[in-house]
C-alpha cells in the first residue's frame, strides 16, 4: 500500500475515524464502540446503531477494520456479539489522519500565537 | 419507549438481507441496551433521532446493494461479451425502429396539427367542392362554427424585395378563405392573420408567411411584417407570421406561404376564369370545425342533404338516383386527414409490425437469460447453499437483465436518431415538397423504454426464479439433468420458441410481401440511354406571363430548342415520365359504347402529356396514334363544359394504354369509342404498352392532351420539358448550357427548375423504392438473424443439460448421427410448429389487411401469389433456423462419456 492509497481516505468521515480511534485500544464489539465514543465526547457524540453498523460494513468493505475471530477473555466475553479491529491498512490511514489533525492543529496554534503577538 | 422499540425492530427487520445476515442481530441487541438508557437521557426527542436514523439507514442500504448489484451486472456482461452484444443490439435495434416509427407515423396519423386550437374538432370532406357550395355549407351555423376553404400544393415563384436580378425561388403554399386561421384556431406569432373583415376582394394583395419561411428564407428578420414579396411577379405585402411549427392543414405537404383567396388571378393562377364564383368548379378544399356538441355523423348526414339539394339544383347535371352517401367527412385536425375506418387499421398495421418486432427481441433476450439462468444453476446453488438470500440473488440476475434493456434503450434511441436523419435526407422525387422531418417523440421513447425495462425485468425475473427455486442437494451435485423428466413439451423455453419462429416467418413474409410489391420488375427498361434525356421544368404564367403568351411561349419553344444544338426531339409532359402518380387523383370512367348492356367502369389514372411523348419514349403505338400538336390547342374549360358536353368541339381525344383498354373494351378494338367522367367526353385516338411508373407498377392509365388550360394553369411540378439528344449523354456535351441559353435568350427571367437527365430523376425514383425495400427488408433479416439466434441459445442449453444422457447413450452403443438426430428432433419439432403457426398467422394478417384497406391491397396480391416468397421464406427461415441448432448440436457428439461421467 503506497502513501497516495493511504491518503485516498483522508480526511476519514468524522464517523469512521470515531470508530477507528476506539478499536486502536484493542478489539471492540458494536456496544462498545458506542459507549466508548460516548464516553471519549463526554456524550457529544453519539453513534445510532444504524449509522454505526452502516458504518462498519462499509469500513470493513474499504478493509480498514475486520471481524475479529480472537475472543477476549471468557469471563468478559459477550458470546452473542461480533468483535471487531482495525487491520494494519486501517492502522496505517489513523495514524496518517491523526498525524494530519496534528499538523493542523499546530497550524492553528502558530496562527493564534502570531495573533496574540500582533495584538 | 416501548413503542419505540417495537417500531425499531421492525425497521431492523427492514435492511436488506445481506445486511440483516452480518449484522441484524448485532443491531437488534445494540437497540435493546440502548433505548432504555436514551430513554431516561434523551427523553422523546431521544427516541426519535434513534427511529429517524435507522429509518434514514434502510433506503441507503438498499442503494448501496443496488450500487453493488448494477457493478457485479457490468462486470458479468463484460465477462461474456457476445451475450451483451447480441441482447443490446436486438433491444436497440427493435426499440429504434419502435421508436422511430411512432415517431413518424404517428406524428403523421395520429397527432394533432401543431398550433391549432381546434384539432380535435376540425372535419373535411374527402373530395373537393366548388366555393358556392363551401359558401351554402357556411350558413349551417347550426352544424359548424365555421367553414373555410383551401387549395394545398400551390406552387408560387417568389422573388425577394432588393434582389430583382435573381432567379425566383419557387415555394410552394395554401390559397386560403380569410376565415381559414380562425377555423383552424391558429394565433399570429407576429403581425396580423387573415381575417374576413380586412382582407375583401380587389385589396392590395397581402400574404401571411410560415414560420419555417420567416427563419429560412427571411433570415428571422425582424422587419419581416410590412415586407413586399413578389409572388409570381406581382406585389404582395408580408401582413403576418403563422405560429412555429404550424405548416397549414394537410401539412405533410408543408405550406410556406398563404394567399387569401381574394387575390388577382395574376398571383395566382389557380383563381383564373373566376373560379370563385364557377358553381361546377371542384377546385376547394374545406375545411370545417365542428359547432359544439356537433358530431362527425351528424355533420356527414346534414351535409349529404345539402349537396344532394344544390346538385339537383343544377340542370347541368345528369340526374343522378345513387343511393350512397354524396359527401364522406375525414377528421382533419391531423396532419394527414384519414378515413375514420382507415384509422384503426394503420394502427392496427404499425402496432403489429413494431410488437412482432419486440416480441422477437424480447423473447429472445427471454431466451439467452433462460439459458444463462440454467448456466449459472450450480453457482447460484452453492451461494444459496452458503447462505446467500434468494432474494439477493435474483435481484442480482435482474439488475443483468436491467442493465441490459437500459444499454439496449440507449442504443435504440441512437438508432432511432440514425434512421431520423436518415429519412430526412432522403427526398422523394415528387413536384410537392412532403414532410420528412420528424423530431423524435419523447414520448416514443419513454414508452420503447419503459417497455424495454419491463422486458429487462420480467425476463430476467423469471429465469431467476426458475433457477432460484432449484432443490440444493441434486443441484449441487453434477447431474444438473435434474430438472428434465423426458420432454417438457409444454416448457415456457419451448412456448417461446415456438412464439419466436412463428413471429419471425410472420415478419419476414409480411415485410417479403411488402418489398415484392414494391420491388416487382421496378427495374425500368428505357429504350434509350436516359443519360441522352434532359428534364427540366418551366411554369411562366407563375413568372407573370399572361395566359395567352405562355400559350405562345409554348408554341415557339420546341423549334428554338430544336435549333439549339443536338437537341433532336422536343415534348411536353405535365409530370416527367415513369413518375409515381397517386392513385387517389385517378379519374372514374365509364365506357360510353362497350357494347355490353352494363357500362365498364374503372379507376384510371390520368397521365397529361404533349406532342409526340411516345415518339420521345421510343415507345410504340400499339393502335391508332399518338397526340399531335394540334390536339394541344383544343380548349377545353373545365368548369364550363358540363352544359355542352355533347358538343364535338368538347370531346378530348385521349390515349389508353393496354391495361385500361382492355378494362373498357375486353379484346375488342378500342379505337374510336368513348369513355366519360361527369364532365368531358374523351374519345379514344390510340393505345399504347403499358409503361412502368416509377416504383415499377403498371396500373390503368388515360393520356390526355395538354391544353391550353395546362399552360394558364401548370401543376406543382410546372410543365416538363423533355429534350432527347442524340449526340450521347448531356453530362458529356454542353448542349444543357445551350439549351439554358437559348431559354434565356428568349426570356432572362424565366425559371428554370427541377434540371435533371432522365436517369438521375430515375434514379431518385429508384432510391425510394431501394430505401422502402431496405427498411422491410432489414425487419425482416432482423427478425430472422434474431430467431436463429434464440434457437442456437436453445439448442446449446439443452445439449448442456442432456449431457449425462448423451454419455450414456454413447457409452451404450448410441452412434454420433443417433445422438445428433436426438438433439436436433427438439429443435425441429419446434421450428416446424413455429413455421406453419407463423405461415397461417403472416397469410391471415395479410387477408384481413387487405379486406380492410386498399393501401396495401397491391403489395399484398403481389407478394401473395408469389410462390418463391410463399415457398421461399418458410424454407429459408427453416434452414438458417437448423443451421443454428446445427451447430451447439454438434457439441454433443463430442461429449466424451469418460469425462462426463466421471464428473458425478
Amino acid at each position: 500500500m503506497t502513501e497516495t492509497d493511504l491518503h485516498s481516505f483522508l480526511p476519514l468521515k468524522p464517523h469512521w475515524f470515531h470508530i477507528m480511534l476506539s478499536l486502536a485500544g484493542g478489539e471492540q464489539h458494536g456496544y462498545g464502540i458506542m459507549q466508548e465514543v460516548l464516553n471519549r465526547t463526554t456524550g457529544k457524540v453519539r453513534l445510532w446503531p444504524a449509522t454505526l453498523y452502516g458504518s462498519i460494513k462499509r469500513l470493513i468493505e474499504a478493509d480498514l477494520i475486520e471481524e475479529s475471530d480472537e475472543r477476549p477473555a471468557p469471563e468478559l466475553d459477550d458470546a452473542r456479539r461480533r468483535y471487531y479491529r482495525l487491520t494494519s491498512l486501517g492502522r496505517r490511514v489513523l495514524d496518517a489522519e491523526c498525524e494530519r489533525l496534528q499538523e493542523l492543529v499546530r497550524t492553528i496554534r502558530a496562527k493564534q500565537s502570531q495573533a496574540m503577538v500582533t495584538e | 419507549m416501548n413503542f419505540a422499540w417495537r417500531i425499531y425492530r421492525r425497521l431492523a427487520q427492514a435492511f436488506p438481507h445481506e445486511f440483516k445476515l452480518a449484522y441484524g442481530t448485532d443491531m437488534t441487541q445494540l437497540g435493546e441496551d440502548v433505548v432504555k438508557e436514551i430513554a431516561t437521557r434523551q427523553g422523546m426527542a431521544g427516541l426519535i433521532r434513534l427511529i429517524a436514523y435507522i429509518a434514514l439507514r434502510v433506503p441507503i442500504e438498499y442503494l448501496s446493494e443496488v450500487h453493488a448489484d448494477m457493478r457485479y451486472a457490468v462486470r458479468a456482461l463484460l465477462k461474456s461479451p457476445g451475450f451483451a452484444f447480441v441482447g443490446i443490439i436486438s433491444m436497440g435495434l427493435s426499440i429504434g425502429l419502435t421508436t422511430n416509427v411512432y415517431s413518424s407515423k404517428w406524428a403523421l396519423l395520429f397527432r394533432d396539427l401543431p398550433a391549432a386550437v381546434n384539432a380535435k374538432n376540425l372535419v373535411m370532406p374527402e373530395k373537393p367542392v366548388s366555393y358556392y357550395y363551401i359558401e351554402q355549407f357556411r350558413e349551417q351555423k347550426d352544424l359548424f362554427a365555421g367553414v373555410a376553404a383551401f387549395q394545398i400544393g400551390v406552387p408560387f415563384n417568389v422573388t425577394f424585395q432588393g434582389n430583382t436580378n435573381a432567379k425566383p425561388e419557387r415555394v410552394f403554399g395554401q390559397l386560403v378563405s380569410a376565415d381559414y386561421f380562425s377555423v383552424l384556431g391558429v394565433v399570429p406569432q407576429q403581425g396580423r392573420l387573415l381575417s374576413p373583415e380586412l382582407d375583401k376582394s380587389g385589396d392590395a394583395p397581402v400574404v401571411v408567411i410560415s414560420d419555417r419561411f420567416w427563419r429560412n428564407r427571411l433570415n428571422s428578420s425582424p422587419n419581416a411584417v410590412g415586407q413586399i414579396l413578389r409572388l409570381n411577379g406581382q406585389m404582395a405585402a408580408i401582413v403576418g407570421i403563422a405560429p412555429k411549427d404550424f405548416n397549414g392543414a394537410f401539412s405533410i405537404n408543408p405550406a410556406e406561404l398563404f394567399v387569401p383567396i381574394t387575390a388577382p388571378a395574376a398571383l395566382a393562377p389557380e383563381l383564373a376564369n373566376d373560379v370563385l364564383h364557377q358553381r361546377n368548379a371542384k377546385e376547394f378544399l374545406a375545411m370545417m370545425c365542428l359547432a359544439p356538441g356537433g358530431t362527425i355523423d351528424s355533420a356527414e348526414a346534414a351535409l349529404d342533404a345539402i349537396t344532394r339539394r344544390l346538385d339537383a339544383q343544377d340542370p347541368s347535371l345528369p340526374a343522378r338516383t345513387d343511393k350512397g352517401r354524396r359527401v364522406t367527412l375525414l377528421p382533419a385536425g391531423t396532419r394527414v386527414p384519414l378515413p375514420r375506418e382507415l384509422r384503426p387499421v394503420l394502427l392496427g398495421f404499425f402496432l403489429l409490425l413494431t410488437g412482432l418486432v419486440m416480441t422477437l427481441a424480447c423473447t429472445n433476450l427471454a431466451n439467452m437469460l433462460i439459458a444463462r439462468g440454467a448456466n449459472r444453476r450450480k453457482e447460484l446453488a452453492i451461494r444459496l447453499a452458503i447462505g446467500a438470500g434468494r432474494f439477493r440473488l435474483i435481484r442480482q440476475m435482474m439488475a443483468e437483465g436491467i442493465l441490459l434493456s437500459l444499454l439496449g434503450g440507449i442504443a435504440g434511441f441512437a438508432i432511432a436518431y440514425g434512421l431520423t436523419v436518415l429519412n430526412s435526407r432522403f427526398s422523394p422525387p415528387m413536384g410537392v415538397p412532403i414532410e420528412r422531418d420528424f423530431s423524435l417523440d419523447w414520448r416514443a421513447a419513454l414508452f420503447a423504454f419503459g417497455l424495454a425495462l419491463v422486458c429487462g425485468i420480467g425476463f430476467s425475473l423469471a429465469p431467476a426464479l426458475q433457477a432460484t427455486r432449484a432443490d440444493l442437494t441434486p443441484a449441487l451435485k453434477e447431474g444438473s439433468a435434474l430438472q428434465l423428466p423426458g420432454y417438457r413439451r409444454f416448457g415456457l423455453r419451448n412456448l417461446l420458441m415456438v412464439a419466436q419462429v412463428a413471429a419471425s416467418l410472420m415478419l419476414l413474409l409480411i415485410t417479403g410481401f411488402l418489398v415484392m410489391g414494391i420491388r416487382k420488375d421496378s427495374s425500368i427498361q428505357t429504350k434509350f440511354d436516359p443519360n441522352a434525356m434532359l428534364l427540366l421544368s418551366i411554369d411562366p404564367v407563375r413568372d407573370g406571363y399572361p395566359p395567352e403568351n405562355a400559350q405562345a411561349l409554348f408554341e415557339k419553344l420546341p423549334e428554338r430548342l430544336k435549333a439549339a444544338a443536338p437537341a433532336r426531339r422536343i415534348a411536353f409532359a405535365a409530370q416527367p415520365p415513369f413518375s409515381i402518380i397517386d392513385g387517389d387523383e385517378a379519374l372514374q370512367l365509364t365506357a360510353e359504347d362497350s357494347g355490353a348492356a352494363s357500362r365498364v367502369q374503372q379507376s384510371v389514372i390520368e397521365e397529361t402529356i404533349g406532342a409526340g411523348y411516345f415518339a420521345m419514349l421510343s415507345e410504340p403505338i400499339l393502335a391508332g396514334r399518338e397526340f399531335e400538336e394540334r390536339d394541344q390547342r383544343k380548349q377545353t374549360d373545365g368548369s364550363k363544359t358540363s352544359s355542352s358536353l355533347a358538343e364535338p368541339n368538347n370531346v378530348l381525344p385521349a390515349v389508353l394504354n393496354e391495361t385500361a383498354a382492355h378494362g373498357f373494351f375486353g379484346n375488342g378494338n378500342a379505337l374510336g369509342k368513348h369513355v366519360r367522367d361527369d364532365k368531358h367526353l374523351y374519345e379514344i385516338v390510340g393505345v399504347v404498352r403499358n409503361l412502368k411508373n416509377g416504383i415499377g407498377i403498371s396500373q390503368s392509365v388515360i393520356f390526355l392532351p395538354l391544353t391550353p388550360r395546362d399552360f394558364a394553369r401548370a401543376p406543382a411540378d410546372g410543365i416538363t420539358i423533355m429534350v432527347r439528344s442524340d449526340a450521347g449523354p448531356f453530362a458529356e456535351t454542353d448542349a444543357l448550357g445551350a439549351i439554358r441559353n437559348e431559354i434565356a435568350l428568349i426570356d432572362p427571367y424565366l425559371n428554370l427548375f427541377h434540371v435533371q437527365t432522365l436517369s438521375e430523376y430515375l434514379d431518385r425514383s429508384r432510391a425510394s423504392t431501394r430505401l422502402a425495400v431496405q427498411t422491410y427488408g432489414g425487419i425482416g433479416v432482423f427478425g430472422l438473424v434474431l430467431a436463429a439466434i434464440g434457437l442456437a441459445g436453445i439448442t446449446a442449453y439443452s445439449v448442456a443439460q442432456r449431457r449425462r444422457e448423451i454419455a450414456i447413450r454413447t457409452a451404450l452403443g448410441a452412434s454420433r448421427a443417433q445422438v445428433l438426430r436426438l438433439v436436433l428432433r427438439e429443435g425441429t419439432a419446434l421450428v416446424g410448429i413455429g413455421t406453419v403457426l407463423g405461415f397461417l398467422g403472416a397469410v391471415a394478417v395479410a387477408k384481413i389487411l387487405s379486406a380492410l384497406t386498399n393501401v396495401f391491397v397491391e403489395a399484398f396480391r403481389i407478394g401473395t401469389g408469389d410462390l418463391r416468397l410463399l415457398v421461399g421464406a418458410p424454407l429459408l427461415l427453416a434452414a438458417v433456423t437448423m443451421l443454428a441448432c446445427y451447430f451447439p448440436a454438434r457439441r454433443s457428439v463430442k461429449i466424451d462419456p469418460l469425462k462426463a461421467l466421471r464428473q458425478e
